[in-house]
């Protein structure tokens, strides 16, 4: 039976880069999906963009092509990235330059964008549109319409395919969604369309996009098998190997360390998922509740029965908007009397706080190696601890008052009980929240091209 | 019967989606998975996490997985872009739940020690 085998390459910016290459070099793959865009980092590349017109792409792409183009070419994997970030075009230029500077053979660079809705965001309101904040369910996005910094769509893989088909050896995105870069190619290579024959097969590339997008972290990385992950740090990153039937199996590079086995692929599909029979992409629907796991041996799984539904109307939107700053403070406390300690300048800094007229939107201190993780599921006991920590954080509206938050735990340090130890002071950083919503999928101005390297 | 963590029963790991708190939880066999089913609540998950979640509680059966997707609303203090909390992610909230006390039979037991070792068997290093 025919199949596709693909390979994760990048789970976000500043993922580890030694498995990727180790996959490209074993030429196990013929495809390879390169994420590295999270909610906050097209805020950061918007920023980025907008003081020079040039910038806006992760810039990872350079150093990471220079070493990964003489591989992939000598072993015919195309790489699918998100790298173009917020200026895919820019992205494109610059991995042109690559080519040309490494006198590589001549590539076709496919180029998707258009996934920025901020440009138009404005006429989509003026159609009736308000962008219902899925969280909170507040109907309009007027109350933080002057504060927007990035919004993007999460779209699908149709660009992608269709940039395959007119033979792109690479394809440059800005925000298509994770799953996209795998469900593209598994959708071109067996010239599945989104009709509804393709319904399950499609939804089984959903599926498996989802189990390996993560890059280690179905391979042994985050897993409750960590204490049975073999050589973890030559982990390798994972391969599915999908049939065109709808079966896959989920494997990782030949030789690499790490584990793969059932629990860890079920660790990965319960992952950031809300409900698991609906797990909503732009290409389809995947359900996860009908689908069957079994150990293939070493480090293999076979994923059959594998259902879903079709692909929404709506695209996920991301929109971040700047909402206050936060600064922070570390201090810690050793024995005699760490908790007393702790406890102290927890009441010396709040009256300092109160002394100073600060406003916060919210406040937290928290004792390291006591209570930090497990907040109110954790009693405090009383006992003498080696040490403990103090975190303190604060938000506020105004970047004075944050900045005076990080500076007062600071005075802890010479004004604290003895013993108090610190090291290095922390910065305070702007907050991007975040309002997900939904946009009509033929809202979205969805654009790509081919642009020839010779 | 036994008092035990729910460690000794299931796996756990967990991550975010926005405010959401999301956890995964793992059983090691068939039978503690149908204990689980009746065992854990939403009430007594929101419970056990205190101030810590401030919205829903929702459970999903997974059942071909002997799993349970545990969904906790309103739990990571905004989201990770916004939170005050050291995990801005909620990383440690599936281990953290892993510290309920669960009571259980010794039959049950006995089996999830039974699959500990079985995985050991079946994928450890040899």
């Amino acid at each position: 039976m025919k199949k596709v085998v693909i390979g994760s390459g990048s789970a976000f910016w500043g993922d580890i880069f030694e498995p990727a290459l180790e996959m490209a070099q074993s030429g196990e793959v013929q495809y390879m999906g390169f994420d590295h865009l999270a909610e906050l980092t097209m805020a950061i590349l918007n920023r980025m963009k907008a003081k020079n017109p040039e910038a806006g792409y992760v810039p990872d792409i350079i150093p990471w092509t220079k070493r990964l183009l003489p591989v992939t070419q000598k072993n015919g994997i195309k790489m699918i990235t998100d790298a173009g970030g917020a200026n895919p075009v820019q992205a494109a230029l610059e991995v042109t330059k690559v080519i040309k500077e490494l006198n590589l053979a001549p590539m076709k660079l496919g180029v998707v964008s258009g996934d920025d809705i901020l440009p138009y965001i404005n006429d989509i309101r003026a159609q009736g549109w308000k962008f219902k904040n899925l969280d909170t369910g507040e109907e309009d996005i007027d109350s933080i319409a002057d504060r927007i910094a990035a919004a993007n769509a999460y779209i699908g893989a149709d660009h992608i395919i269709k940039e395959l088909k007119n033979g792109a050896d690479m394809i440059i995105c800005g925000r298509v969604s994770d799953n996209a870069l795998y469900v593209g190619p598994i959708m071109h290579e067996f010239g599945w369309d989104f009709s509804d024959q393709y319904i399950d097969r499609i939804a089984a590339a959903v599926t498996v996009g989802h189990i390996i997008e993560c890059s280690a972290c179905v391979s042994g990385g985050m897993s409750n098998m960590w204490k049975l992950s073999e050589r973890p740090w030559d982990i390798g990153f994972p391969i599915a190997e999908f049939y065109e039937n709808g079966d896959a199996v989920i494997t990782k590079t030949s030789g690499s360390g790490g584990i793969v086995n059932s629990w860890t692929v079920k660790e990965h599909l319960l992952y950031e998922i809300i409900d698991p029979a609906n797990y909503l992409m732009p290409d389809g629907i995947g359900d996860f509740t009908a689908l069957q796991l079994h150990d293939e041996g070493r480090n293999r799984v076979k994923v059959t029965n594998m259902k879903g539904k079709k692909r929404p109307d709506t695209l996920k939107v991301c929109i971040g908007f700047k909402d206050g700053f936060i600064g922070e403070g570390l201090i810690y406390f050793p024995s005699p009397d760490a908790l007393a300690k702790a406890r102290w300048a927890e009441k010396w800094l709040r009256e300092r706080f109160k002394k100073l007229g600060i406003n916060f939107r919210e406040l937290r201190i928290d004792y390291m190696g006591v209570n930090m993780l497990h907040g109110e599921a954790a009693e405090i006991e009383d006992r003498d601890y080696n040490e403990i920590g103090l975190r303190i954080a604060g938000r506020t509206n105004t970047y004075k008052e944050a900045e005076a938050v990080r500076r007062e735990a600071t005075h802890l340090w010479t004004m604290g009980p003895v013993g108090s130890s610190f090291g290095v002071p922390m910065n305070v950083r702007p907050v991007i929240a975040l309002w997900p919503s939904l946009v009509p999928r033929d809202a979205v101005k969805i654009e790509s091209q081919l642009m020839e390297v010779s | 019967m036994k008092k035990v963590k729910l460690t000794e029963l299931a796996f756990a790991r967990s991550g975010d989606k926005g405010d959401v708190s999301n956890i995964g939880l793992m059983a090691k066999t068939k039978n503690i998975y149908n204990f689980l089913l009746t065992a854990l609540t939403p009430e007594r998950i929101k419970e056990y996490f205190g101030g810590m979640v401030k919205g829903q509680v929702e459970i999903y059966p997974v059942p071909h997985l002997d799993s349970l997707e545990i969904i906790l609303r309103q739990a990571l203090g905004g989201g990770a872009t916004c939170s005050l909390r050291f995990d801005q992610t909620g990383k440690s909230m599936g281990p953290v739940l892993l510290g309920m006390q669960m009571l259980v039979s010794e039959e049950l037991l006995e089996e999830a020690r039974a699959a500990d070792e079985n995985i050991k068997k079946q994928f450890g290093v040899c």
